[in-house]
């Protein structure tokens, strides 16, 4: 499987101060399905941001199908369209993504600015609310959507550009069950489609189902551990030690149990008290 | 609780009024899409007839085009099935204030010369600052009042023919049309982000406030002024953060300095009909 995108040994630093990222290295294979897991605060977010050419390594290097990102690079404007046709980003907070009159206008902006044809374009925005089931929302302004309109008109205004890659920033995040398992399938799908996928998530049930391969950012900022979503999800230990499965004891009746929990996969009861 | 509320009057009336803010969108969605005469439009005939109208207004100075053009809007008005009582309610306040108010001291025989019908104070003799004369008689003139009641009148057309297209047109149907009229694209993207910001401003404003109130036993009036000046600086650090995320999505989805909107099709057949006939009726009023 070729390298679409590559992280190579990058660190970022917010305001010079707060560190966050270290040293991250990644390969993503064109194709490939990949989750990015991890605390609050462990630095997802921000390697979104890096692959997506939106912030800048302090130190390391980005690379889009052997390129390197950066803020010189992407002054190219032919490398910048090169490189923004093939990689999207959807943000954790759709509210920042939808910045359009309407629906229609959202799916329209990315293929407008890439220059595609009007028509073509048009056809785009037709194909993708037909696939996300949006096709009453056309003319609907985005402050007049529920959260999970807004998701799928977000993941929409990024498909009309038909990238190579998709950066996903939490997409699951404070939606209903429903909407869950509808994004979960379209992931699938688009993988099976073709599209290199690339979530970022603290989300275990998604990385469950998904089975992508795994990179567990610690909270010192750093890559703990990658492996397959199997491996990854029996190793108690450094999802304890990662934050993302906690220790909690209740009650069944009379009886304390004391187990580790994770509102996603985990509940085995391990030691009655 | 309640002593709470009642200590902090100006925090909770600035708050219902964004909530109102809202609301109104929400209201003027709803009339926009109702099914009216006016709603069927297209809205780049809508905002040509208020351009062709408004110059009207502006260049017709006697009391029977204004009186026709009021005749057509409140028709309009009627068969867009608004509410005519928050509609004429909104216009009638705003031309009193903007139109009545101000054209008021017009009507003295001091600002426009003529015949004083009713006398309101009387000097010794008359007086001349540079090129200002005051009579000996000061008081109302029927050339003044006619004045005041002409610019009262065109400023209610003026309002009544923008309120109408605002009525019966959703935003971003009038961003569309200022497309089509060749208003430059960014211009439109500044327009759009800043009226898209006023809702998330007004929620983010009055989502704090009710924290703020929920966690508020004993109000103190110093306090919270201070607590609204600190919120003020607060919220403009959360404008500056959207505003640098909004623009990363931008560039994450190509946008690079130039901003391009999609184009519109053509204006269908009944529209142009009905642009043919707004401007017949314009022309008309235009030659009365």
């Amino acid at each position: 499987m070729e390298t679409i995108i590559a992280v190579e040994n990058a660190s970022y630093c917010y305001h010079n101060t707060i560190q966050a990222l270290v040293d991250v290295t990644l390969r993503v294979g064109e194709g490939g399905k990949w989750a990015v897991i991890g605390a609050n605060g462990s630095g997802k977010s921000t390697l979104l941001r890096l692959m997506s050419g939106l912030v800048h390594p302090d130190s390391g290097k980005i690379f889009f199908r052997g390129q390197e990102v950066s803020a010189r690079s992407l002054k190219d404007k032919d490398f910048l369209r090169f490189f923004r046709e093939g990689v999207g980003y959807i943000f954790q907070d759709s509210d920042v993504q939808l910045f359009c009159p309407t629906v229609l206008d959202e799916l329209l902006f990315g293929p407008v600015q890439l220059g595609i044809d009007q028509d073509e374009a048009m056809d785009r925005a037709c194909g993708v609310m037909k696939m996300l089931e949006i096709e009453g929302l056309g003319n609907r302004p985005s402050y007049m959507l529920s959260g999970g309109e807004k998701k799928r008109v977000a993941i929409g205004s990024v498909l009309t550009m038909n990238p190579q890659v998709l950066l996903l920033d939490e997409p699951t995040n404070g939606l209903d069950p429903r909407t869950q398992c509808f994004l979960s399938e379209l992931i699938f799908e688009l993988n099976e489609a073709g599209k290199t996928i690339f979530i970022g998530t603290h989300d275990l049930t998604l990385v469950d189902e998904f089975q992508p391969t795994v990179a567990v950012l610690s909270e010192e900022h750093n890559i703990e551990k990658v492996g397959s979503a199997d491996e990854i999800l029996q190793d108690e230990d450094l999802l304890l030690k990662v934050n993302l499965i906690h220790e909690h004891m209740h009650y069944h009746g009379r009886t304390a149990h004391t187990h580790r929990h994770s509102h996603y996969v985990y509940h085995k009861h391990e030691a009655i008290k | 609780m309640t002593g709470a509320a009642s200590r902090m009057p100006f925090l909770d009336k600035s708050v219902n009024h964004l909530a109102a803010l809202i609301k109104t969108t929400y209201i003027q969605w709803d009339t926009a899409h109702k099914e009216g005469l006016f709603q069927k439009l297209d809205a780049r005939v809508k905002v040509l007839f208020l351009l062709f109208f408004i110059i009207i207004v502006s260049v017709k100075r006697t009391l029977l085009p204004e009186v026709a053009i009021g005749g057509l809007v409140f028709i309009l008005a009627v068969v867009s099935r608004l509410d005519l009582l928050s509609f004429y309610g909104r216009v009638l306040f705003l031309g009193f204030v903007f139109g009545f108010l101000i054209a008021l001291p017009s009507c003295l025989n001091i600002v426009v010369e003529g015949e004083v019908i009713m006398p309101i104070m009387h000097l010794s003799e008359p007086y001349q600052f540079w090129v200002y004369r005051i009579p000996e008689t000061i008081g109302i003139t029927r050339q003044g009042l006619d004045v005041v009641f002409i610019l009262t009148l065109r400023v209610i057309n003026s309002l009544s023919i923008s309120f109408l297209v605002i009525y019966t047109t959703p935003f971003q149907e009038i961003m569309k049309a200022l497309k089509s009229l060749r208003v430059p694209d960014t211009f439109l993207m500044i327009i759009t982000l800043s009226y898209k910001y006023i809702f998330i401003f007004a929620q983010t404003f009055e989502d704090i406030h009710l924290a703020k109130k929920g966690r508020t036993v004993k109000a103190n009036a110093a306090e919270a002024r201070s607590w609204v000046a600190g919120r003020m600086g607060f919220l403009l650090r959360r404008t500056r953060t959207r505003c640098e995320e909004v623009f990363n999505a931008m560039l994450a989805r190509g946008f690079c300095g130039e901003v391009a909107i999609h184009n519109w099709g053509k204006v269908g057949k009944m529209d142009i009909m009905s642009g043919a006939g707004l401007l017949l009726a314009g022309c008309f009023v235009l030659f009365i």
